[in-house]
């Protein structure tokens, strides 16, 4: 008998042994094969036997897939090389030490600007993560791939268009919209109008919202297709306010009017008259409810036109921290009507008038260098904390002095107080290591370590990777 | 930023701490001393009892500190040892960039003021640095009183042999037992019935085994329903063996150490037989897990980086539970270059930190081919020692796939060889070919502790 012919006979036994032994009967007399060896006491036969099965069971034994196995296709190199492996460490630290999304979205934001990416052994966006930067979006799709039960889809180049729509996967099909749109903006749109219909209403709306990216007359008959058609009501609200953007508002109706009459627009000083718009009082909160919802549905040039301005008239001759609820509306429907000088004439009002909290909400509509600019006036003017200054600036402010603000100095003296903690100020100064340049994090550094911070302190943390990082971005 | 020895000596708690901080204020207990650039902390790695150093940090504006230690007094001695070893410059505080776990220590602090001296702290005539410092003269002993202390420890000896063996008939009693009544019911009631045998095990001083049957339990619940029948005669299986074994070599320290207890750090470190390997050693993983006794056993993996020698060492410790959670020692993916003697074994595998070198700027080292076909590395260690339940291997290259019920295997790259892996993988390790895997092959299961893949190293939990 040769040893594989053994392994079979045994193999064969230990089926009749397991069965006995779960129900609890002796195996013994199943395993002949190894009589000789069990001896004739019928107990200590069965612990032979246990110990002979345990060491072949355990040894020779091992399972097999039942089905085909499936080998999920390779993590992809993205456009931009990952962070230096030095740094890594630290990328990690100030991605577990604030959990929230947020932070993590921040942070690779701020990586891209700088020309490179998280390793994806340290953090890779899901599937369905939106905020992640369009440089991400191979991997987005590579977990879409991996969290589906096959791979079906073959992209062959960047390149899109309506016919190979179906070979890209989500990610990287909106990447390449938003790519396309920046370069040939009609060619993006005629890829949608074919295409758009087909996608279900969350796709449809983040796709149509690529079009806020040079949009022209060009866009009009297609934008109208769609507030009319669309199935969905949040699409055709978007299709509307993009619209409006472009002067094609729905004609002023009655709600116009009425919202207009929560307004009143006077004259004002003796020598040089000029006019301003004033909220009126509200009495009851019931009026407070009314004006907000007819805000909701309002556009930015119709309810000038019924108050008998210009647009640019009525930013200018707003009367601004008079009523915030009435700021922050008419900021709302800047955003989402206005066109992008109205969103830029609408910010330097707002610096002007130290309603910087405002600011925060027209950034999404701000260039990138605006956003800096803003956010470092509102530094200077209006005494603004890093962590509110970070959220006008976004991801790419490069600030390089920024402990010479008023944020700084405050934060300065902060940190230097008799009673202040290890603890303190956690978030500024990680809203700080995000605003600065390369060489305003350097100095920063310098500055808090003579302050009596300790260089390895972890609230340093992100000016560390700051100042460390190479600087392949541009300032704006 | 300088300290004087006196601050040592008011921040002890009573003398014996001082006395035992003399005893560690030597350079040859320490390793890795350094101190940050603007002179405000310093830190190092003492050798402690245990497999692993203990990590030693303190603050010396307000002198503030932490040892992974699991000692009760605060501060403990290292932290003393560390402070000595600063205030009197026995070893040069290379000036450094804060090592994470300095760093992550300091961002856990509460406050700066937590650790100033008690005011009210007792006189200091109480605690004296010089009685500290005294070296007591060896009491020159009776050769009477040697002779009879080493008759009581071979009537000892002899009493824990007799225990062991009458603890080891109930085993088996209670296997026959659980045989009889069926595997099912044993499965279903695993949990109670092992600690019943357990309970009896630890007064019959076999501990060590009544460890491993506490946990049996809870490996055999790990894997898949159907697969526990087959499971529960391996785990009972390899017990038979072991009690076997000890029967038949009841003074073999390898056994012994499986069954009751493992020798002393000294034991070892005196032992000529013991082997000794001074290599380059990777950190591949940490793992931590808190026991049913009550104790938490803390298991450091290393990769010997060097062509021969044994492939893997383990740094195993325990400390009570109630002692709180404990800081990591060492890093995953940090490489060093130290020495390490192992437990006396046919297969050394379990070791100790002897000695680490201070860590140098090098490019990462390359990890090794496996040393022999993978098919050996799976079953030759059950041929030396069959009870062993963890076996470490290092893979050739392959790649994790997913079957139709999403179960993670890993697969060689030729295709002969498809390994169950233990636990759900996602992310990087699914998505690159993994050129090296380090993994314990458990309960014929894989747990993968690290990869080296074209994205570099992967950490399993990563």
């Amino acid at each position: 008998m040769t040893d594989a012919i053994k392994a079979e006979a045994i193999f064969d036994a230990m089926g009749a042994v397991l069965t006995r032994w779960t129900m609890g009967s002796a195996a013994a007399p199943a395993a002949s094969l190894w009589r000789a060896e069990l001896g004739d006491d019928p107990a200590e036969a069965e612990l032979r036997l246990l110990a002979l099965s345990g060491q072949f069971l355990g040894a020779a034994v091992v399972m097999e897939p039942a089905a085909a196995l499936r080998v999920l296709p390779g993590i992809p190199a993205l456009a931009l090389p990952t962070v230096q492996e030095a740094l890594r460490p630290l990328v990690r630290r100030i991605l577990a030490a604030k959990k929230q999304a947020q932070v993590g979205t921040e942070l690779v934001h701020f990586l891209a600007e700088r020309g490179c990416t998280t390793h994806p052994a340290d953090w890779m966006p899901a599937a369905d993560d939106d905020d992640a930067p369009d440089i991400y979006a191979p991997w987005r799709d590579w977990a879409a791939i991996a969290g589906s039960e096959s791979a079906t889809r073959q992209q062959a180049n960047d390149h899109l268009t309506a016919d190979n729509w179906e070979d890209f996967w989500p990610a990287a099909r909106k990447a390449a919209l938003a790519e396309l749109r920046r370069r040939d903006p009609s060619e993006a749109r005629k890829v949608l109008e074919s295409r758009l219909g087909s996608e279900n209403a969350d796709t449809r709306l983040r796709l149509l919202s690529l079009l806020s990216e040079r949009l022209s007359d060009d866009d009009i008959t297609f934008l109208e297709g769609i507030a009319t058609d669309d199935r969905a009501p949040k699409v055709k609200a978007l299709a509307a306010s993009l619209l409006a953007r472009l002067g094609r508002g729905p004609a002023a109706g009655e709600d116009t009017a009425e919202l207009a009459g929560f307004f009143s627009v006077k004259t004002k000083g003796l020598l040089r008259r000029s006019r301003v718009v004033q909220a009126e009082p509200l009495k009851t909160p019931a009026q407070v409810q009314r004006r907000k919802a007819l805000f909701d549905g309002a556009d930015l040039a119709s309810l000038c036109g019924t108050l008998g301005l210009a647009p640019q008239e009525l930013i200018a001759a707003w009367e601004w921290n008079l009523d915030h609820a009435a700021d922050m509306a008419l900021i709302n429907l800047i955003v989402a009507t206005g066109t992008d000088a109205h969103v830029a004439q609408a910010a330097d009002a707002i610096n002007e008038h130290d309603a910087t909290g405002l600011v925060v909400t027209l950034a999404p509509r701000l260039t990138s260098a605006d956003r800096a600019r803003h956010a470092e006036a509102a530094m200077n003017a209006h005494n603004i904390r890093f962590e509110q200054a970070q959220l006008i600036a976004g991801p790419a402010a490069q600030l390089d002095n920024p402990l010479s603000t008023p944020a700084g100095k405050t934060l300065l003296a902060a940190l230097q107080r008799e009673d202040a903690k290890p603890s303190d100020q956690v978030a500024e100064l990680h809203a700080l290591g995000l605003l600065a340049s390369r060489e305003g994090a350097r100095q920063s550094l310098q500055r808090l370590t003579a302050a009596g911070l300790l260089q390895g302190d972890p609230r340093l943390d992100m000016l560390r990777l700051n100042a460390a990082l190479d600087d392949k971005g541009a300032k704006p | 930023m300088a300290i004087d020895l006196k601050a040592v000596e008011q921040l002890a708690t009573d003398q014996s701490s001082l006395k035992a901080a003399a005893g560690l204020a030597k350079p040859a207990k320490w390793s890795g001393v350094g101190g940050s650039r603007d002179g405000a902390l310093i830190w190092g790695e003492c050798a402690g009892s245990g497999a692993n150093p203990y990590r030693v940090m303190a603050d010396l504006r307000d002198l503030g500190n932490k040892c992974t230690c699991p000692s009760r007094k605060f501060p403990c001695k290292h932290v003393l040892g560390l402070l000595w070893l600063n205030a009197e410059a026995i070893v040069p505080f290379t000036p450094a960039d804060t090592p994470a776990w300095v760093s992550d220590w300091l961002g856990r602090r509460r406050g700066t003021s937590a650790a100033k001296p008690a005011i009210n702290a007792p006189p200091d005539g109480e605690k004296d640095l010089r009685a500290a410092r005294a070296v007591e003269p060896d009491v020159v002993e009776d050769p009477k009183d040697v002779a009879r202390r080493e008759a009581q420890a071979a009537r000892r000896n002899e009493e824990t042999e007799r225990a062991i063996l009458d603890a080891l008939d109930a085993l088996e009693q209670w296997i026959g037992d659980q045989l009889r009544m069926g595997l099912s019911g044993f499965i279903d009631d695993a949990t109670a019935r092992c600690r019943r045998i357990a309970a009896r095990l630890v007064d019959g001083k076999a501990a060590v085994l009544a460890g491993r049957i506490d946990e049996l339990p809870s490996r055999l619940l790990a894997l898949p329903a159907g697969d526990r029948p087959r499971g529960a005669v391996v785990e009972l299986g390899k017990l038979v063996l072991l009690a076997r074994a000890f029967r038949a070599t009841p003074r073999n320290t390898e056994i012994r150490r499986a069954v009751a207890a493992s020798e002393t750090r000294e034991a070892v470190l005196a032992d000529p037989a013991a082997l000794r390997v001074d290599a380059d050693w990777e950190v591949l993983a940490e793992q931590v897990q808190t026991r049913r006794d009550g104790l938490v056993s803390q298991t450091t993996w290393l990769l010997n980086l060097a062509a021969t020698g044994p492939r893997f060492a383990m740094l195993l410790d325990f400390f009570p539970a109630s002692a709180g959670r404990r800081g990591s020692v060492f890093t995953p993916g940090e490489s060093f270059h130290g020495e390490l003697v192992f437990y006396p074994s046919t297969q050394p595998l379990r070791a100790m930190l002897v000695r680490r070198d201070a860590a140098q700027d090098r490019p990462p080292l390359e990890w090794p081919a496996p040393d022999e076909t993978l098919s050996d590395a799976l079953t030759r260690p059950l041929l030396a020692e069959p009870w062993a339940i963890d076996v470490p291997l290092l893979l050739p290259q392959g790649r994790i796939a997913r079957d139709a019920a999403g179960h993670t295997w890993w697969r060689s790259a030729d295709g002969i060889t498809t390994l169950p892996v233990a636990a759900d993988i996602s992310g990087i390790l699914c998505g690159t070919d993994l050129t090296r895997t380090a993994a314990i092959w458990s309960g014929n299961r894989l747990a993968i502790l690290a990869a080296q893949t074209p994205w570099g190293r992967i950490g399993g939990h990563d």
